[in-house]
C-alpha cells in the first residue's frame, strides 16, 4: 500500500502544480456575461479546476504546498467567476439550468459564499426548477444540494438505479461514453470517496469485479483520461481498490511538467495547447491522487 | 498439401461436424477425407479440428463408426502429437493432442493415454487473467458435455478470470476468442458454478457479431447447448 500512497501523491502533487503554474491558460479571455456563449470553452474547465482543488482541500492529505496550491486555485476560479456574482447572474437568468448550483457547490464547500446565490439555489430548489438531464447528471444536480446543504427529499439509491451502473448490465454492453457516465454515478452517489459506504453492495461487488477488465481495455487503447477516472471510481468503492500495476501506470504517463496526457497521441509542444487538450486529464489526476491517498489513510468512512 | 488447404478443409469438416450436431447424420471422416484433393491435407484438417470431430459422440451419444475412429487414427500418425512441449503453444498442442487421443481410446476401447504435466504450465497464473484466459480459449476443444481432467478441472476452479477475459474479449471485439471461451462459460454453468455474467446472453451477443466461419458457430453450438441442457 506505501507504494500506491506514494505513487498517488506523487501523481496529485504534479497535476495540481502544473494547473496551479498554468491556470492563466484558464482564464477567461473577454468579458463573459451571464450567457456565456460557449460554456463549454473557457467555463466548464474552470469549473473542473474549482473541483480538484476543492477535494484536495476536503481531503486535507497532501503537503503544505498542495493545500496551498489549491487555495490559490480557488481564488483563481472564484475570482473568474467574479466572486460568484457570474453564477448568481446565471442562475437569476437561467432558472433552469444546474450549472451554476454544481460550480457553486464547489466553492461553497471551500468555504466561499455568495449569499444571494444561495438563496437563489434555495428557491429554484423549492421550486423544483431544474431542466431535464440525464440520470448520471441528475445524480451531480443532487450531489450538489447535499454539498451547498440545500434540504430536498433526494433518493440517491433510487436515483442511481436510473443510471447504466445503477441497472448492473452484462458489462461488455459498455462503450467509452458509458463508461464516463459509469465513473460519474460512482462518483456522485459517494461523493468522490466522502461517503463510499453509500453505494449499494451489489453496485460495489459489481465494479470490483469489472473495473479490472474496463481498466485493462481502455489502457490498451491508450485512453488515459478514462483510466484515470476509472481509478477515482476505485478509490471510491467501500472497500477502496488500489491495484499496484495501475498507479505504475499512470503515473509513469505523468509529464515532468505534472500533467497527465489525455491519451497516447503525441503531444503539441505548445504550453497552451497542451494546458487546452490535457488540462482535464491533470483535473482527473489530481482527484484520483488526492481521493486514494485520502482512502489509504482511512478517510471517507 | 498446404496449410491454407489444411485450414479450408478444417473449415469443411467443422460444417459437417456441426450438421451431424444438428441431427443430419454421422460426420463421415472417411468421406470427408476422400472429398479433400490430397489425403495429407484432409488428415491434416482432422488434426485442426481435433477432439472436436467427436461432438456428436460425446453430445448426442452417436455411437462411432470403425471407418472415423482409423481416420483419426491414421491423422495422427501423419501429424504426431506432441510429446516433449517446450514453447507455450506446443503446450496448448500436447493437451488438445492427449484430449484427442483420450478420446478416441475411449470411444474404441483402447488404453487411455497419459495426460500432460502439470495444467498450470499452460495456463499460467489464473491472476493474470489476460493472458491466461487467451490459453483457455486456445484449449476450447477440451470443453464439451461431460469433460472432465486436469485443465477443465483448473478451469472451473477459476470462474472470475474466466468471465473477465471473455468480457475482455468481446469488448475489444474479438469475436473469434469469445465464441472459445463461451464453451468453457457453458462448461462452468453445466457444472453449477454461479457467474457474474449471464451465459446466454453471452452466447446470443457474440452470435450476432461473429459471422459465419464454420469452426467458430460449431463453437457457440457447443456453448449453446450446455448452456440450454441445464437451463
Amino acid at each position: 500500500m506505501t507504494a500506491v500512497a506514494r505513487l498517488a501523491h506523487t501523481v496529485t502533487s504534479g497535476a495540481l502544480g502544473y494547473l496551479h503554474a498554468n491556470r492563466q491558460f484558464g482564464a477567461f479571455e473577454d468579458e463573459v456575461n451571464s450567457d456565456l456563449n460557449d460554456p463549454d470553452g473557457v467555463y466548464k474547465p474552470l469549473c473542473e479546476l474549482a473541483l480538484a482543488a476543492s477535494l484536495v482541500l476536503r481531503d486535507g492529505v497532501t503537503g503544505t504546498a498542495e493545500q496551498q496550491a489549491a487555495r490559490e486555485l480557488l481564488d483563481f476560479t472564484w475570482g473568474q467567476l467574479r466572486r460568484g456574482d457570474l453564477l448568481y447572474e446565471r442562475q437569476l437568468r437561467h432558472p433552469v439550468l444546474t450549472d451554476p448550483l454544481e460550480v457553486y457547490s464547489h466553492h461553497a464547500r471551500s468555504g466561499y459564499h455568495h449569499p444571494a446565490l444561495a438563496r437563489t439555489i434555495d428557491v429554484g430548489a423549492a421550486e423544483d426548477s431544474m431542466t431535464e438531464v440525464l440520470p448520471n447528471r441528475r445524480m451531480a444536480v443532487a450531489n450538489a444540494h447535499r454539498v451547498v446543504g440545500v434540504p430536498r427529499d433526494d433518493d440517491f439509491e433510487a436515483m442511481l438505479r436510473q443510471t447504466w451502473l445503477g441497472r448492473t448490465p452484462q458489462p461488455w454492453v459498455v462503450d467509452w461514453y458509458t463508461a464516463y457516465h459509469m465513473t460519474h454515478a460512482a462518483f456522485h452517489i459517494t461523493d468522490w470517496g466522502g461517503r463510499p459506504a453509500d453505494m449499494p453492495a451489489d453496485v460495489a461487488a459489481y465494479l470490483e469485479t469489472w473495473l479490472p477488465v474496463w481498466f485493462d481495455v481502455w489502457a490498451e487503447a491508450g485512453q488515459w483520461d478514462l483510466v484515470g477516472e476509472l481509478l477515482i471510481v476505485s478509490a471510491c468503492l467501500p472497500e477502496p481498490r488500489f491495484v499496484e500495476s495501475e498507479w505504475e501506470l499512470f503515473a509513469g504517463l505523468q509529464h515532468a511538467e505534472g500533467f497527465v496526457p489525455r491519451d497516447a497521441e503525441p503531444v503539441d509542444d505548445d504550453p497552451r495547447l497542451i494546458y487546452q487538450n490535457h488540462q482535464h486529464t491533470a483535473v482527473v489526476a489530481a482527484i484520483a491522487g488526492t481521493v486514494a491517498l485520502s482512502r489509504l489513510l482511512g478517510g471517507g468512512g | 498439401m498446404d496449410a491454407s488447404s489444411c485450414v479450408r478443409g478444417a473449415a469443411h469438416l467443422a460444417d459437417r461436424v456441426l450438421g451431424a450436431l444438428r441431427g443430419s447424420g454421422c460426420v463421415g471422416l472417411a468421406e470427408f477425407v476422400d472429398s479433400c484433393a490430397d489425403a495429407t491435407s484432409g488428415l491434416g484438417a482432422v488434426r485442426l479440428v481435433g477432439a472436436d470431430v467427436f461432438l456428436p459422440h460425446t453430445v448426442l451419444d452417436r455411437p462411432l463408426s470403425t471407418g472415423d475412429a482409423e481416420v483419426v487414427a491414421a491423422s495422427m500418425e501423419v501429424f504426431p502429437p506432441v510429446v516433449a512441449p517446450a514453447t507455450p503453444e506446443q503446450r496448448v498442442m500436447a493437451w488438445c493432442d492427449w484430449t484427442t487421443a483420450r478420446a478416441l481410446a475411449r470411444l474404441s476401447g483402447d488404453e487411455p493415454v497419459a495426460a500432460p504435466a502439470d495444467p498450470a504450465d499452460v495456463l499460467g497464473p489464473a491472476e493474470d487473467w489476460a493472458r491466461w484466459s487467451v490459453r483457455v480459449a486456445q484449449l476450447s476443444s477440451l470443453a464439451h458435455p461431460g469433460a472432465a481432467g486436469p485443465v477443465v478441472d483448473a478451469v472451473l476452479a477459476q470462474p472470475l478470470a474466466l468471465c473477465r477475459g471473455v468480457v475482455r474479449t468481446v469488448l475489444r471485439r474479438d469475436f473469434g476468442t469469445a465464441t472459445r471461451l463461451a464453451r468453457w462459460v457453458g462448461l462452468l454453468h453445466a457444472a453449477g458454478t454461479p457467474l457474474p455474467i449471464d451465459p446466454g446472453l453471452l452466447i446470443e451477443h457474440v452470435d450476432l457479431r461473429v459471422g459465419a466461419e464454420p469452426r467458430r458457430v460449431l463453437d457457440l453450438a457447443v456453448a449453446r447447448h450446455l448452456v440450454e441442457a441445464t437451463a
